[in-house]
C-alpha cells in the first residue's frame, strides 16, 4: 500500500512560505503592532512620563483633542505638516523632474553634475542644519549678504512666521531634490526610444512628446515619488527641531514635532498618544486614497 | 496562503494587543519594581536609614555622571572629575556631555520611563525640579545629608528651596545663576547713560541708550530673549503679577498690571528701542553678538556668561541687578544636582559620595572662578574668599548685595506648558500686529486648562 504523505504538497509549500515570513512577522509584531497598542492604551490614560503609574480617564483626552483646547493644535499643526509636504511634494516632484531633464545625458561631465545635485542626499540632516542655520543668519549668514548687497532689506528668515517655514523647506528642497532627479533618470532611461522615434515621424515637437510620451511614462515613478516623499514629509521632525524648534509661535510646529514636545518638553504622554494616533490614521487614509485614485490614472506599460 | 497569513497575522496582533493592555497601570515591571524599593540592594541600605554606614561605598564602581556643561568648560570639568578619581580608589566617576539643559532632561525621562540607562549623578535645569520630584525620579537625599552630616544650611535658603520638592531635599544646588543685565560700561560713561533701578527708570533710560533714526534702529536700549519667559518673569512677579495664583489652577496673567506690561514692551518694540528676540536655536548667539558689536547698548541674559562676555567685548562689561517694582526679587537659574531613584543603593552611595565632592566648597569656589557661575556657599560669600573673588570678578558686586533676594522658580507640575505657551504669544504679540486683549484672553484660557489638568 502506497504511504498516505504527512502533509499536501500544497499545505507543505504553505508552511514553508509561512516560517519564511515568521521572521519578519515577528519583528512587525514586536516593534510595530506592539508599540502601536501601547499607543491606543495610553491615549486612554493620565500618564505623565515622569510616573510609574496611570490612572485610566476614559475619552478625556480624545476630548482635549478634538472638542477642547487641543483642537486649536491640532488644526494648526494640520494646517503647518500639509503646507510642508505640498513644498517638498512640489520641489522634490518638479524639481527633480526638471533636473532630470537637464542632466539626462550620458557623459562624464553630467554624471559629474547629477553627482553634485545628488551628493546633498548624503549629507547628515544635523550637520547640514547647522550650516543652514549659519546661511540664513539674519545679521550674518549669506543669504541675507547676497540680498542687502542688491539693495534689498535683511530678511529674518527664522524669526519670521512668514518665511520659518520656507527655510525649513530650503534645506529639505536643497537636499530632496537630487532623489527625485535620480528617481526620474533611471525611469526616463527605461522608456523605450521606439515611442519617441515614431511621434518625431509623426511630426511631434519636443514639447508634444514630453506631455504625450514622457509624462505619462513616468507615471508610476511619478506616484511612487509622490507616496514616499508624502509620506516622509509628512513625518519632518529633525530640520524643524534643528532650525526653529517649532517656532515662531507655532508656525512651523509640525505633526511629530508636536508629538515630541508633548512627549517629551511636557512629559503629557497622554495627550502625546492621542496625536499620534490621529496622525496615524490620517496617514493611513491618506496613502490609501492616494492608491485608490492613482489606479486610474497611473500608466505601468512601458 | 494568503487566508493562513491573514490569520496569523491577526493572531500576533492579538497577542501584541493582549500583553500590551496587561499593563494595569505601570509603565513596565522592572521599572516598577525598582521605584518600589523591591532590590535587596534597596532593602539593606533603606534610603529613610540615618545611618552612616547604610550609605559606605565598600566594592569598587565606576559611575555615570551626566552634565551640560559645554566644550568652554571641558577643561575644568576633566579637571573636577579627575581630583575626585584620585582622591579615593573605590569609585570612578566617567563625565558624559549630555547636551543642552532640555536634551539632558529627554534622555534623563527616556531612560527613567525605561528604568534603564541612568546616570548616577545627572544635573537637571532648576524648573524641573518640581516635576521630577512629584513623578518621584529623585532620591531624597535628606537622609544622606542627615548620616553623613552635610552641611547644607551653609547654602543660601532660595537655593535649598529651589533645590527641594515637598519638603524633601530632592536635589543640590549646582551651578547657580540669576537674570542680569549686561550693559557696555564704555558706553555708559562716555554718554552719561544711568542704568534703571527701578521699572519707572525704563522709559527715559532705554530713550537714552537707544540709537533710532528715521525708524530705523542703529542700537538698542536693550535685548530681551523672547526663547525663555525666565528672562521676562520677574519684571511681572516684581509688579505683584502672579504668574500662578494661589488657588494654584488659575493665572493671574491677565490682570491690569500685566496687561500694562505688555503694553509697556511691545511700546518699547515699536519705537525700536527693544528688540524682543525669536526663539529660534540662534537667537542667543545672535543677541550676544549684537552686543559685543555694539548694536545693543545692554542685554537681559543669564549671570553664567559672564566670563564669555567679558572674554568677546573689547570694552568693559556692566553687570547690573535688573530693575524692580514694588519688590526687586529675581530667581535661581543654572542647574541642580540629583541622583535618579531608580538606581541600586550602591550606585546611590557612590552617587552620594561624588555628588557631596561637586557641591563642596573648593570644588564650587573653582566653578564660581572658572566660570560665571555664583559662589553657592555662606560660608564663601562672608569671609576672605569673597573678598578675593570680588576682586577678580568686581561685577558680581550687584549679585553679592542682593543674595537674599534670589529666590526658587516656580513650581507647579504645569510649569513647563505654561511657560512654552507664555513666550509663544508674547512673541508673537512683540512681533505681528495683532488684539493684545484678545490674544491674552486666548492665552490666559490655555494657561489655565494647563494648570487644571497638570
Amino acid at each position: 500500500m502506497e504511504k498516505k504523505p504527512f502533509m499536501k504538497p500544497r499545505t507543505v509549500s504553505a508552511v514553508k512560505d509561512f516560517v519564511c515570513v515568521l521572521p519578519a512577522l515577528i519583528f512587525l509584531a514586536i516593534f510595530t503592532y506592539y508599540p502601536i497598542c501601547r499607543l491606543i492604551q495610553i491615549s486612554f490614560t493620565d500618564w505623565n512620563l515622569l510616573n510609574d503609574r496611570w490612572n485610566y480617564v476614559g475619552l478625556k483626552n480624545w476630548i482635549w483633542l478634538f472638542n477642547g483646547s487641543g483642537t486649536k493644535h491640532l488644526l494648526n499643526s494640520l494646517k503647518v505638516t500639509i503646507l510642508y509636504s505640498i513644498g517638498e511634494l512640489a520641489i522634490t516632484l518638479v524639481g527633480g523632474l526638471i533636473f532630470a531633464l537637464i542632466f539626462n545625458r550620458m557623459n562624464a561631465a553630467f554624471s559629474f553634475m547629477r553627482a553634485v545635485v545628488f551628493v546633498p542626499k548624503y549629507v547628515a540632516m544635523s550637520s547640514a542644519a547647522v550650516v543652514f542655520l549659519w546661511i540664513l543668519n539674519t545679521d550674518n549668514g549669506i543669504l541675507n549678504y547676497l540680498i542687502t548687497s542688491l539693495g534689498l532689506p535683511a530678511v529674518d528668515w527664522l524669526g519670521n512666521r512668514n518665511t520659518a517655514l520656507l527655510s525649513v523647506l530650503l534645506l529639505t528642497g536643497w537636499r530632496a531634490v537630487g532623489y527625485g532627479m535620480m528617481i526620474y533618470l533611471s525611469a526616463m532611461i527605461g522608456i523605450s526610444k521606439d515611442y519617441y522615434e515614431a511621434a518625431s515621424l509623426d511630426g511631434a515637437t519636443a514639447v508634444q512628446r514630453f506631455w504625450k510620451i514622457t509624462i505619462p511614462m513616468l507615471s508610476p515613478t511619478t506616484l511612487f515619488l509622490f507616496v514616499t516623499t508624502f509620506i516622509s514629509s509628512m513625518k519632518v521632525f529633525q530640520s524643524v527641531d534643528i532650525l526653529t524648534k517649532g517656532g515662531p509661535y507655532r508656525s512651523t510646529e509640525v505633526f511629530v514635532y508636536k508629538i515630541y514636545l508633548y512627549a517629551m518638553e511636557d512629559f503629557r504622554m497622554d495627550r502625546a498618544s492621542v496625536i499620534a494616533i490621529a496622525f496615524f490614521v490620517l496617514l493611513l487614509i491618506i496613502t490609501a486614497s492616494t492608491f485608490k485614485v492613482s489606479n486610474s490614472s497611473v500608466h505601468y506599460d512601458s | 496562503m494568503k487566508k493562513m497569513l491573514s490569520v496569523v497575522l491577526t493572531a500576533a496582533l492579538g497577542c501584541s494587543l493582549l500583553s500590551g493592555c496587561s499593563g494595569g497601570g505601570s509603565t513596565g515591571g522592572r521599572a516598577q519594581q525598582a521605584a518600589q524599593g523591591g532590590s535587596g540592594d534597596e532593602a539593606a541600605g533603606g534610603a529613610a536609614s540615618a545611618d552612616p554606614s547604610a550609605y559606605e561605598v565598600t566594592e569598587p564602581i565606576t559611575i555615570q555622571w551626566w552634565h551640560a556643561l559645554e566644550d568652554q568648560y571641558s577643561q575644568t570639568v576633566a579637571e573636577i572629575v579627575e581630583g575626585f578619581n584620585s582622591s579615593q580608589d573605590l569609585i570612578t566617576v566617567e563625565a558624559t556631555y549630555v547636551g543642552s539643559y532640555a536634551q539632558t532632561n529627554e534622555a534623563l525621562v527616556a531612560a527613567n520611563a525605561a528604568g534603564t540607562g541612568l546616570p548616577a549623578v545627572t544635573v537637571a535645569n532648576t524648573p524641573y525640579v518640581a516635576e521630577y520630584g512629584a513623578g518621584g525620579l529623585t532620591e531624597d537625599l535628606t537622609p544622606y545629608i542627615q548620616a553623613t552630616g552635610f552641611e547644607i544650611d551653609d547654602f543660601g535658603k532660595g537655593m535649598v528651596d529651589a533645590s527641594s520638592y515637598d519638603g524633601k531635599q530632592v536635589a543640590l544646588p549646582f551651578l547657580i545663576s540669576t537674570q542680569i543685565m549686561y550693559y557696555n560700561k564704555d558706553m555708559a560713561d562716555a554718554e552719561g547713560i544711568t542704568i534703571p533701578e527701578k521699572w519707572d527708570d525704563m522709559d527715559a533710560f532705554l530713550e537714552k541708550a537707544s540709537v533710532v533714526n528715521g525708524g530705523a534702529t542703529e542700537r538698542y536700549g536693550t535685548i530681551i530673549p523672547g526663547w525663555d519667559q525666565w528672562y521676562f518673569e520677574t519684571f511681572y512677579l516684581n509688579q505683584g503679577v502672579k504668574l500662578i495664583n494661589d488657588d494654584r489652577v488659575s493665572t493671574d496673567l491677565d490682570s491690569e498690571a500685566a496687561v500694562g506690561l505688555v503694553n509697556q514692551f511691545r511700546g518699547w518694540v515699536d519705537k525700536g528701542y527693544v528688540n524682543w528676540t525669536t526663539m529660534d536655536s540662534d537667537a542667543s548667539s545672535n543677541m550676544r553678538q549684537a552686543f559685543i558689536d555694539g548694536k545693543a547698548f545692554s542685554v537681559i541674559h543669564t549671570s553664567s556668561l559672564y566670563n564669555t562676555y567679558v572674554d568677546k567685548c573689547d570694552f568693559e562689561v556692566g553687570m547690573a541687578w535688573l530693575p524692580g517694582g514694588d519688590t526687586k526679587n529675581q530667581e535661581i537659574g543654572g542647574c541642580v544636582l540629583l541622583i535618579p531613584s531608580k538606581n541600586d543603593q550602591a550606585t546611590k552611595n557612590a552617587a552620594w559620595q561624588f555628588l557631596s565632592y561637586l557641591c563642596s566648597k573648593e570644588v564650587n569656589m573653582k566653578w564660581a572662578r572658572e566660570t560665571g557661575y555664583i559662589p553657592t556657599r555662606n560660608s564663601v560669600l562672608q569671609t576672605e574668599e569673597g573678598k578675593e573673588f570680588l576682586k577678580e570678578k568686581p561685577a558680581f558686586q550687584c549679585i553679592f548685595d542682593n543674595l537674599d533676594l534670589i529666590n526658587p522658580r516656580i513650581q507647579h507640575p504645569g510649569w513647563n506648558q505654561l511657560s512654552t505657551i507664555w513666550k509663544n504669544y508674547m512673541l508673537e504679540i512683540m512681533v505681528e500686529d495683532v488684539d493684545i486683549p484678545s490674544k491674552l484672553e486666548t492665552m490666559v484660557e490655555e494657561i489655565n486648562e494647563v494648570l487644571e489638568d497638570a
